[in-house]
């Protein structure tokens, strides 16, 4: 069990990342990276829906007609959403009132859909759970690297705090949705790079 | 395993049905607490708008003075003490890029300057037109006299890098209101 944990774990950090791996949940990646609170709760929404579809999934997925399998998941993905969305309106208001439009947008993000039927759909429940749990740890982790670069280039601060010491004029670019592109594509350029040196070692080993 | 028709609809019934039944319930227990943060957070823009300073303590106190103006065309409140109109707070809204945009423009009372500015709902992208919202913006729009209106980006107020469509939303929204509202509040029809 801790073992498949570990597994699921690394899988979905690194080696099949949603986002630089498997190039999944992209829109969001781009819309929310230029600030870091914003990835932040972003993520954990996304985590929390991720974790909780996916076992909810695997618990029915012997009793889910094959057929309307995929109305199914989108129920299911769709009702933690509104969960979410009520809950952050009845508890942290604040939070959602900044996040606005985009808690509702975690329906779209095809990270859920590809846990519910690339694992949760022949897994058990509690693995299931772990996998949609890290694959959502995984999206948040690029997410925060990617707002953190935005955001000191873009704005000067980090999670609204302004540096200190370290004065310069601010790279609008950085904030406007272009150089979401442009850091997505160098994390994934970097990612693939290493991977690459990884398994070229492994081949001349062998 | 092969499932047929009948067991496919009921499935289908069963599951929408437990899933509706879950989220009714969650909407159900929040719902008071959500329509009290909303009334909360009207009050706060509304006394935020007539550029009162207050804590958290206070709001509910000094919404005591607060009334809705008498005037069927278009929403405003005042701030009254006794027979006296301190201020006033008009509602607005408008469209901004992606959605509409309301909350509340301050006036004096005697309807010489504007006091202050405050959004209630607003659907602008985060960190772009979003920043309506940061306190530096709102600042500017304070202790304007309404005899210089129209205002413009320039001299003295910012307009927001990368949002320039909302920028340019927010700022129609507060000239249209100045200029069609402000000599309409006050009973003065």
């Amino acid at each position: 069990m801790i073992s498949d944990v570990k597994t699921v774990l690394t899988r979905n950090l690194w080696k099949e990342n949603p986002v630089i791996r498997q190039i999944l949940g992209i829109c969001s990646a781009l819309a929310v990276t230029n600030l870091a609170i914003n990835s932040l709760v972003m993520g954990i929404g996304l985590m929390f829906v991720t974790a909780l579809s996916s076992f909810t999934i695997s618990l029915l997925r012997s009793y889910i007609p094959k057929r309307i399998r995929m109305i199914v998941q989108t129920l299911i993905i769709a009702s933690y959403v509104i969960i979410v969305d009520i809950f952050l309106k009845a508890n942290l208001p604040e939070i959602s009132k900044a996040l606005g439009p985009y808690i509702g947008l975690i329906i779209t993000n095809c990270i859920i859909m590809g846990r519910a039927e690339a694992f949760a759909q022949k897994n058990p429940p509690v693995i299931s759970f772990f996998d949609g749990l890290f694959a959502g740890v995984g999206y948040t982790v690029i997410l925060l690297g990617i707002a953190l670069v935005r955001e000191i280039l873009g704005f000067g601060t980090i999670f609204g705090i302004a540096l200190p010491f370290i004065k310069f004029t601010p790279w609008t670019i950085m904030v406007m949705p272009p150089s979401g592109f442009f850091m997505i594509a160098i994390f994934i350029w970097i990612s693939s790079a290493i991977m690459n040196r990884r398994l070229n070692k492994q081949k001349v080993r062998k | 395993m092969k499932k047929g028709y009948i067991y496919t609809i009921i499935f289908m019934f069963l599951i929408a049905f437990v899933f509706s039944a879950i989220l009714a319930t969650t909407n159900a227990l929040s719902k008071d607490k959500i329509e009290n943060n909303e009334a909360l957070l009207e009050k706060v823009a509304i006394l935020t708008a007539m550029n009162i300073k207050f804590t958290t303590d206070e709001i509910i106190k000094l919404s005591e003075n607060i009334v809705r103006g008498n005037n069927s065309d278009f929403i405003y409140y005042q701030l009254e003490y006794g027979t006296v109109i301190e201020k006033y707070a008009i509602y607005f809204e408008g469209a901004g890029l992606w959605g509409t945009i309301t909350g509340y423009i301050g006036i004096s009372g005697d309807l010489t300057t504007m006091l202050g500015i405050d959004f209630t709902y607003q659907n602008e992208t985060p960190g772009l037109g979003g920043r309506i919202e940061e306190q530096w913006y709102k600042n500017q729009f304070t202790n304007l006299l309404i005899s210089n209106f129209p205002i413009e980006y320039g001299e003295g107020i910012d307009a927001i890098t990368g949002a320039t469509s909302t920028s340019n939303a927010v700022i129609k929204m507060i000239n249209e209101t100045i200029s069609s509202k402000v000599s309409r509040v006050g009973g003065v029809q």
